[in-house]
């Protein structure tokens, strides 16, 4: 294991510590290196986190096990492709040379905090019993398939797991009305 | 393979060519279907959203200052300077390292029982109950919850009775209140009796007493045993 899978490994499992150095250390170098895009400081700072959440969501999800990249070049990559984002959301031009090579697999949700719906199931997802969250957060955000989950969470059969998973879909459909 | 089973292998990414021929027809002929679907698309997106938004409170809290960071998403500035104030003195007052891992992991538990806006049920003692200790009014949910634990000996209301203690730095009345629990009897409760049963040793420098709680805490699943685990590997 080299240093960056240390680290990816350790985000996946949401270790406090890690995030934390992981953000302090690449804060300062990834404002200085934004600052030539005329955002804010508060803006900075909000891409900035959001590039955290991309990476260790993306870490979570297994997509990035075979970083070849560091674990700063893989975050400023993201970060310089939500600057890009941003800037066209608010109609500025870019120098598209800039950004040409980015490639993030991010799905920007950030449109859909206002579907009421969605808010709705939000809540109620808050309100199911511990084991329907994380049966449900395993498969739907951190994309694990049912084999892995099964022996993640120590089901002995995998049908168990399956009715398990369509009573939390039923019961969260119920607390969401 | 059925549509369940479909449903399931699409939210996995398997989905073979033919099975995606097979699905996209189902989408276009089956209404059900294809309400289920977006449902569950719908069910994708609100988990993310709800993970990314604790992460980034997580990530805003390291930006403001260590003591003030686990009161401020909470509360309203005013309440957070009172209690940091408050923190403080008992800071003072005490040796470092138990109570510093108390700080470091002690978070106010929310309210998973009653979910209400007042007046509602205004009538209602337990909405009430639950509205005071919404709002960090500590000393009003302490005087309800005890008077619903009286008289219904609902968990719940035994649990945010300490809860509320602890919140108010009444530490030895929060012990023996977590004491009154039967922690044999294994319910949702449970898991985070002993947790805060074993924060508030932390805080009185019982460690001692504190170990053996967060120990049978690792010994099986439960919400707390990671935490547990962590906080159990600092204590030793």
């Amino acid at each position: 294991m080299n240093e960056s899978s240390i680290v990816i490994d350790l985000l996946k499992r949401n270790d406090e510590k890690s995030i934390r150095t992981v953000y302090n250390d690449n804060k300062n170098g990834f404002i200085l290196f934004a600052k030539r895009y005329n955002l804010s400081q508060d803006d900075l700072i909000d891409v900035y986190q959001d590039a955290i959440i991309a990476l260790i969501e993306n870490a979570k999800k297994g997509k990035i096990d075979d970083l070849k990249s560091s674990i700063t070049t893989y975050l400023f990559g993201i970060g310089k492709f939500m600057i890009f984002q941003k800037l066209k959301k608010e109609g500025k031009t870019v120098a598209i040379d800039d950004f040409e090579k980015i490639e993030m697999i991010y799905d920007d949700y950030s449109e859909e905090e206002t579907n009421l719906q969605i808010e709705m199931l939000q809540n109620g997802f808050k309100k199911l019993g511990e084991q329907c969250r994380k049966v449900l957060q395993l498969f739907y955000y951190e994309e694990k398939k049912l084999d892995e989950i099964q022996s993640l969470l120590g089901y002995t059969n995998k049908d168990v797991l399956k009715s398990q998973k369509s009573r939390c879909l039923k019961q969260l459909k119920e607390l969401s009305k | 393979m059925d549509k369940e089973q479909l449903l399931e292998r699409y939210f996995e990414n398997k989905l073979s060519q033919e099975e995606a021929l097979l699905f996209q027809n189902y989408l276009d002929t089956d209404p059900s279907f294809a309400k289920e679907w977006a449902f569950q698309k719908n069910v994708k997106k609100a988990i993310t959203l709800n993970e990314r938004a604790d992460l980034k409170q997580k990530l805003q809290s390291f930006e403001t200052p260590k003591s003030a960071k686990k009161w401020l998403s909470k509360w309203s500035v005013a309440a957070s300077i009172a209690v940091v104030l408050g923190a403080g003195y008992w800071f003072m007052n005490q040796s470092p390292d138990t109570i510093e891992l108390y700080e470091d992991y002690y978070q106010s538990y929310p309210n998973v029982v009653a979910p209400n806006v007042r007046g509602e049920n205004s009538d209602n003692i337990k909405s009430e109950a639950f509205y005071e200790y919404d709002n960090g009014n500590y000393e009003k949910s302490l005087v309800l919850f005890s008077k619903i634990y009286e008289t219904d000996k609902d968990d719940y209301a035994l649990f945010y009775k300490a809860l509320s203690q602890m919140e108010l730095q009444k530490t030895t009345e929060a012990i023996a209140t977590f004491k009154q629990f039967d922690l044999g009897k294994n319910n949702a409760f449970t898991p985070f009796v002993k947790w805060y049963l074993a924060l508030a040793y932390l805080k009185e420098k019982q460690q001692d007493k504190a170990i053996p709680l967060l120990k049978s805490l690792t010994e099986n699943e439960n919400p707390q045993q990671e935490m547990a685990q962590k906080l159990l590997k600092e204590l030793e």
